[in-house]
C-alpha cells in the first residue's frame, strides 16, 4: 500500500489522549454544576399533532439503523411521524448524491494550487476519493441510497489494493457512483454496468482480455468469468428460492457451473478495452469516465455454450455476446435468493430465515409486479419484511454486528458533525488502521468478511453465521473503542490534514437533558440502541454517569460508553 | 445420538491432549506464510536443463523468464534434474545453498493420488471448487478438500496441544493477519496482533496509574461485567473482555523483548516476521511451549502483469525469509522454528496474454534449522504439452498432496502419530501414520 498513516495515527492518539486528560481535569475542577437544563416552553403550541409514542420512536430508530448511515433524534421523530413507507418513498425519489463531483471539486482546488505544499505528496490525490466518500456519506440526504450502495460495494467488490485503482481517484468514486445510480434501478443494468466499468475491468482483469491465439498458446482470461458467477450473480450451488442449497441424489450440493462454463464465459468477456477518445484495444492507459468499449476484432469468435442451456450463436458482435451472457446470469433462478440473502445480511440480519429469503427472492423475481430485478422492490422487501419489523427479542437470533465503517459514519451523522469549511474531511485511514475496513478497500474480491463466516464457540454450536465478526479481532474491538473515545471525549473526530479544517460534533441537545442521567440515557437508548439497551447495561452506565457531574463530560462519557457497548455493537 | 458423539469426541480429545502434553519436548513453532491469491510458482522454481527449460519456455510463451537470469540451485534431484529460482530471490538461493531451506515441488489439494485417466473420464474424486480461490485458499488451511469447513489444521493442533502452554488468554496460535481459518479450532482461535509497536493495543488510559485511568478501568469493567442476553452481544462482550485481558499479558511480555540486532526491511512481510521473532523471544514470559504463527502476503492473483508483479513481490518474500533466519539464529532458536509457505494454488502454465489463470499444484519453500535443506522434495512434473499431469491450459496436477506436506510439519511440531488423522482427516490416503518412514523427510525428527 502506498499510503502510510502510522505517523499521523500516532500523533492523533497523543493529541486525543492530551485532550481527554484536559477535559478530565476540567470536569474535576468544574464538577457539580449539574445545570444545562433549558427552561421548559411556557406556552404549548396550538393544535398540537399527536406526537409519536415512545414505542413508535424506538421502532423508527430501529428501522433507521437498517436503512441509513445513522439518523439523529430529529430524523427519527420525522420518520416516526411520516411512517416508514412514506419515508422510503421519499428516499427513493431523492436525487443521487454522487461522489465524483466532490472528487472533481477537490481536483479543481488542487489544480488551482491550493495544495501546493503537498504537490509532491501523491497521498493527496489518493485521499480525494476517501474524502468524497466521507463527506457524501455523512451529509447526503439520500442516505438510504448511500447505504444500499455501500452494501452493493461489498458484493461487487473492487478495491484500492490495486495500484491502478488507488492512484486515480476517479476510478473508485466513479465506480461507487455507478453503484449509487443503479441502487434503485434494475439488477440487470447493475450487473451490466459493473461488468463494463473500467475499475472492475482492472480489478478482475477482463480489460484488454484477448481472444484465444492458438499460435501463441494464449487463452482468454478466466478471472471475471469465474467471479461474476461465483460472487456477483448465481453462486456456487443450485439454490431453492428460499436460499437453501439443493442437493443431488448423492446428498452433495449441485454445482451451478463447471470449469468448462468458466472457459465459455471467459470468451464472452473478451475484446473490452477503455473507452473515450482515441480508444484502441490494448490501450494500457486507464480511462475511468466511460464504460469499457468492445473491440470486435479482439473478441472471441464462434459459438459459446453457457451453463449447458444457452447457445450464444457465432457471428454476433461482442456486445451482443456480453448482453447474452448478462441475460443468462440475470435470469438464473439462483440470482434472486443469492443476491437477496446477501442484501439482508448486509442491511438487516446475519441469519435470515429461509422464508424471509424467499420473500425477498420473490420480490427480485417480480412475482407480484412482473418486473424482474426491480431494486426498489428488493430493497423494500429486505427492509420491511415482517421478520425485520417484528418486535426485538433478546432471546432470538435475529440481529447483526455493526460494521466498523457503519459505526463510525453513524457517530458523525447522529451527532451533527460540522466543519467551518462545510466539508466533512475524513480520510478514514485511522479507522482502517484499527478495523481493517474502509469502503472499496477490501483485501480481496471476497470482501472484508465472508457471508458464511461462523465464529467458533457458542455461535458454531448454535449454527449461526456472523460475517462481521471475521474482522472483530482483539485489536479491532479495542482500536475502534479508542477511536470513538478520541472522537467523543477527545474531540479528535476526523483525520484529514491541512488545509482541511477539523470536524466537530454537537452534543448540545444531549447536554440540555444531562441534568438527569435517566433522561440522558433515555435519549441515548432511543437514538443509538433503539430501545434495546439491556437494563443491566443501562444500570452499569448510569452508575458511572452518576459520578460525573459536569454535564458536558457526562454526555461525552455516556455516548462513549453506549457506543462501545455490546448493546450498540450488535443491533437486533 | 449427536450428543453422545460429541461427548465421546471430547473425551477422546481430552485423552489425546493429556498424552500430547506429556510427550512435548522443548519449544517449537510453526510459521505459516500464506501467499494469498495463488502464487505463479512455476516461475519461482524453474527447470534449467536445456530440454526442460525449452519446454517451459514454449508453454509459458510471453510469461517465460529468461534462462540466463534464473538463480541456479546447487545439486540435482533424484532424477538428475537441475532447477533455478526466480531472479529476485537471491536470499532464498543462499538459504537453500547453506542447507537452511528446501523446496517442495508441485504440492496441491488432493482427495486421491492423481490419476490422469480417471480425471479425463470424469470418475476421479476431485477437491471441491478446484481452481476457485475461496475453496482452494480454504482447503490449504483446513486440509479437508471434500468439505467446506471453517476449522484449520493449525486450530486442530491447538485443540490437541494448547494445554501445554500457560493458559493466560494469549492463544497458542498468533496471527499477524487477523482472523484466519488455519488457526481456528473448536476451542482455540487465533490471537491477532499487529506488526507495529508491541503488537497489541489496549484501551486508551485503562488502568494507567492515573486517576483518569482508574476511572476508565471502572467504566470498562462495569460495562463488560453485564451478562448479555443476546447471543451476538454475548459473543462481542466475551471478545472485548478477552481482548483487554490478553492484551495486558501480551504487552507486558513484549516489553521484556530483547532488542533485535538483525535489521529487517520496511515492508509488511519483513515487519511481520520481525514481530514474530520478537514474540518468540519472549516465549518463556508468555509461558508458551508451542506456538503457530500466521502471516498473509496478499496480491498474488496475477491474471495480469505477472512478470512485473512477481519481480516486485518475490524479492520481498526472499528478503523477509533471509532476515527472519538471521533473527532466529540471533535468538538461538532457528532449530526450533519451521517456516513454510502455502498458497491457493499454482497457476496455468499457459498465458492469457497478460498473466496466468488459476491452476492446481504449486511449489513451496520450507525453512528452519531442522529442515534438511538444499534439496527439492516431491516430484517436479516433467513439462510437456503431452504431460499426463496437464489437465488443460497448462494446469499441472499436484504430485504431492497437502496432507503429506502438512503431516511432516505436524509430526515435527509434536502431534502424536496416533492423532495425526485428527489433525489431517484425509492423511491416510497418502501416508500411514506410524509408518517407519516420514511423510516426506524434509525435517529432521
Amino acid at each position: 500500500m502506498p499510503h502510510d498513516a502510522t505517523s499521523r495515527r500516532t500523533t492523533g492518539r497523543r493529541l486525543a489522549a492530551a485532550m481527554a486528560a484536559t477535559l478530565w481535569l476540567a470536569a474535576c475542577g468544574g464538577g457539580g454544576s449539574g445545570g444545562g437544563n433549558p427552561s421548559p416552553p411556557t406556552t404549548p403550541p396550538t393544535a398540537p399533532p399527536a406526537p409519536p409514542t415512545a414505542a413508535e420512536l424506538d421502532d423508527a430508530a430501529r428501522f433507521a439503523a437498517t436503512a441509513s448511515f445513522g439518523m439523529d433524534h430529529d430524523g427519527i421523530e420525522a420518520m416516526a411521524e411520516s411512517g416508514i413507507d412514506a419515508w422510503l418513498d421519499a428516499q427513493f425519489a431523492l436525487p443521487v448524491t454522487r461522489h465524483l463531483p466532490i472528487v472533481d471539486a477537490l481536483i479543481a482546488r488542487r489544480n488551482a494550487g491550493e495544495f501546493t505544499a503537498y504537490e509532491q505528496d501523491i497521498e493527496y490525490l489518493i485521499m480525494f476519493r476517501r474524502l468524497s466518500w466521507w463527506h457524501a456519506t455523512i451529509t447526503a440526504e439520500d442516505t438510504l441510497r448511500q447505504r444500499v450502495a455501500f452494501a452493493l460495494s461489498e458484493i461487487f467488490v473492487v478495491s484500492d489494493n490495486v495500484d491502478a485503482l488507488v492512484i486515480d481517484p476517479v476510478s473508485l468514486s466513479g465506480y461507487y457512483d455507478m453503484l449509487l445510480d443503479n441502487a434503485f434501478g434494475n439488477f440487470r443494468d447493475l450487473l451490466r454496468d459493473v461488468t463494463l466499468h473500467p475499475a472492475m475491468g482492472i480489478y478482475l482483469s477482463h480489460v484488454n482480455n484477448r481472444k484465444s491465439d492458438p499460435a501463441a498458446n494464449t487463452f482468454p482470461d478466466e478471472n471475471y468469468a469465474r467471479e461474476v458467477m461465483q460472487l456477483f450473480s448465481i453462486g456456487l450451488f443450485e439454490l431453492n428460492i428460499d436460499g437453501t442449497v439443493q442437493t443431488g441424489t448423492d446428498g452433495q450440493p449441485i454445482p451451478t457451473y463447471s470449469n468448462t462454463d468458466i472457459r465459455e464465459f471467459a470468451k464472452i468477456f473478451t475484446g473490452l478495452s477503455y473507452g473515450g477518445s482515441g480508444a484502441y484495444f490494448g490501450n494500457p492507459w486507464p480511462g475511468f469516465r466511460e464504460p469499457m468499449r468492445m473491440f470486435d476484432n479482439w473478441h472471441e469468435p464462434g459459438e459459446k455454450h453457457l451453463l449447458g442451456s444457452t447457445v450464444v450463436p457465432a457471428g454476433q458482435t461482442g456486445m451482443q455476446d456480453v448482453e447474452a451472457g448478462i441475460d443468462v446470469l440475470f435470469n438464473h433462478p439462483n440470482t434472486g435468493p443469492f443476491i437477496g440473502r446477501q442484501l439482508i445480511q448486509r442491511l438487516v440480519t446475519s441469519n435470515p430465515s429461509p422464508a424471509y429469503v424467499e420473500r425477498v427472492a420473490r420480490a427480485f423475481n417480480g412475482d407480484a409486479t412482473g418486473v424482474r430485478g426491480d431494486m426498489r422492490a428488493v430493497v423494500r422487501a429486505v427492509l420491511t419484511d415482517p421478520e425485520a419489523r417484528s418486535a426485538p427479542a433478546p432471546g432470538a437470533t435475529f440481529g447483526k454486528l455493526r460494521e466498523p465503517v457503519v459505526r463510525y459514519a453513524a457517530l458523525l451523522r447522529q451527532f451533527g458533525a460540522r466543519s467551518d469549511d462545510d466539508f466533512i474531511a475524513n480520510t478514514g485511514y485511522f479507522l482502517q488502521g484499527v478495523s481493517r475496513q474502509h469502503p472499496l478497500s477490501a483485501p480481496s474480491v471476497f470482501n472484508f468478511f465472508l457471508p458464511a463466516h461462523m465464529p467458533q464457540g457458542e455461535l458454531t454450536t448454535a449454527d449461526l453465521v456472523a460475517p462481521e465478526f471475521q474482522i472483530a479481532t482483539s485489536n479491532a474491538i479495542i482500536g475502534l473503542s479508542n477511536l470513538i473515545d478520541y472522537a467523543v471525549v477527545g474531540d479528535f473526530v476526523t483525520d484529514a490534514p491541512e488545509p482541511f479544517l477539523p470536524v466537530s460534533l454537537d452534543f448540545s441537545d444531549y447536554i440540555a437533558v444531562a441534568g438527569s442521567v435517566n433522561d440522558l440515557l433515555d435519549r441515548l437508548d432511543r437514538v443509538l440502541t433503539a430501545g434495546t439497551m439491556d437494563p443491566a447495561t443501562r444500570m452499569a452506565i448510569a452508575g458511572i454517569l452518576n459520578d460525573v457531574a459536569d454535564p458536558n463530560y457526562r454526555v461525552r462519557i455516556g455516548i462513549y460508553l453506549v457506543m462501545i457497548s455490546p448493546d450498540y455493537a450488535v443491533r437486533y | 445420538m449427536a450428543a453422545a458423539t460429541t461427548s465421546s469426541c471430547l473425551l477422546q480429545l481430552g485423552l489425546a491432549r493429556s498424552a500430547a502434553a506429556q510427550s512435548a519436548p522443548g519449544y517449537r513453532a510453526l510459521v505459516c506464510v500464506l501467499l494469498a491469491g495463488g502464487n505463479d510458482s512455476y516461475n519461482m522454481l524453474v527447470p534449467v536443463d536445456d530440454d526442460q527449460y525449452n519446454e517451459y519456455a514454449g508453454i509459458r510463451s510471453d510469461l517465460a523468464l529468461p534462462k540466463a537470469e534464473l538463480l541456479t540451485l546447487p545439486g540435482t534431484t533424484a532424477d538428475g534434474r537441475h532447477y533455478g529460482l526466480h531472479p529476485g530471490m537471491p536470499e532464498l538461493q543462499a538459504l537453500y545453498t547453506n542447507g537452511d531451506a528446501a523446496m517442495i515441488a508441485s504440492v496441491g489439494t488432493l482427495l486421491e493420488a492423481f490419476d490422469a485417466e480417471a480425471v479425463a473420464a470424469g470418475t476421479a474424486k476431485l477437491p471441491l471448487g478446484l481452481f476457485s480461490h475461496a475453496d482452494q485458499i480454504n482447503q490449504w488451511q483446513t486440509a479437508v478438500p471434500d468439505a467446506r469447513i471453517a476449522k484449520g489444521w493449525g486450530g486442530r493442533i491447538a485443540d490437541l496441544l494448547g494445554d501445554v502452554n500457560v493458559q493466560n488468554g494469549v492463544s497458542m496460535n498468533i496471527s499477524l493477519s487477523g482472523s484466519n481459518v488455519f488457526q481456528s479450532g473448536d476451542s482455540i482461535g487465533e490471537y491477532a496482533i499487529e506488526a507495529s509497536g508491541d503488537g497489541a493495543q489496549g484501551i486508551s488510559s485503562y488502568d494507567d496509574g492515573t486517576d483518569w485511568g482508574a476511572f476508565k478501568k471502572r467504566m470498562i469493567d462495569d460495562l463488560l461485567a453485564v451478562p448479555q442476553q443476546h447471543v451476538l452481544r454475548r459473543e462481542y462482550a466475551r471478545r472485548f473482555r478477552a481482548a483487554i485481558d490478553a492484551q495486558a499479558v501480551f504487552v507486558e511480555a513484549m516489553q521484556a523483548a530483547p532488542a533485535l540486532q538483525t535489521p529487517f526491511s520496511e515492508g509488511n512481510f519483513s515487519q511481520s516476521l520481525r514481530q514474530i521473532a520478537r514474540v518468540i523471544s519472549v516465549r518463556d514470559v508468555l509461558g508458551a511451549t508451542r506456538q503457530t504463527f500466521f502471516v498473509t502476503v496478499g496480491g498474488w492473483d496475477h491474471h495480469d502483469e505477472v512478470l512485473d508483479n512477481q519481480a516486485r513481490m518475490l524479492p520481498a518474500v526472499s528478503r523477509g525469509l533471509g532476515e527472519f533466519r538471521d533473527a532466529l539464529v540471533e535468538l538461538g532458536v532457528f532449530d526450533e522454528v519451521t517456516t513454510f509457505t502455502t498458497s491457493d494454488f499454482g497457476r496455468t502454465m499457459t498465458s492469457n496474454g497478460k498473466g496466468s489463470d488459476h491452476g492446481w499444484g504449486g511449489h513451496h519453500v520450507v525453512m528452519g534449522g531442522n529442515v534438511i535443506g538444499g534439496q527439492i522434495y516431491g516430484d517436479y512434473p516433467e513439462l510437456s504439452p503431452a504431460s499426463p499431469f496437464d489437465v488443460g491450459r497448462g494446469i499441472y496436477a499436484p504430485t504431492t498432496s497437502v496432507d503429506e506436506y502438512f503431516a511432516e510439519l505436524a509430526l515435527w511440531f509434536g502431534v502424536p502419530t496416533s492423532d495425526l488423522a485428527t489433525v489431517l482427516p484425509n492423511v491416510r490416503t497418502f501416508y500411514a501414520p506410524g509408518s517407519a518412514s516420514p511423510p516426506m523427510g524434509f525435517l529432521a525428527p
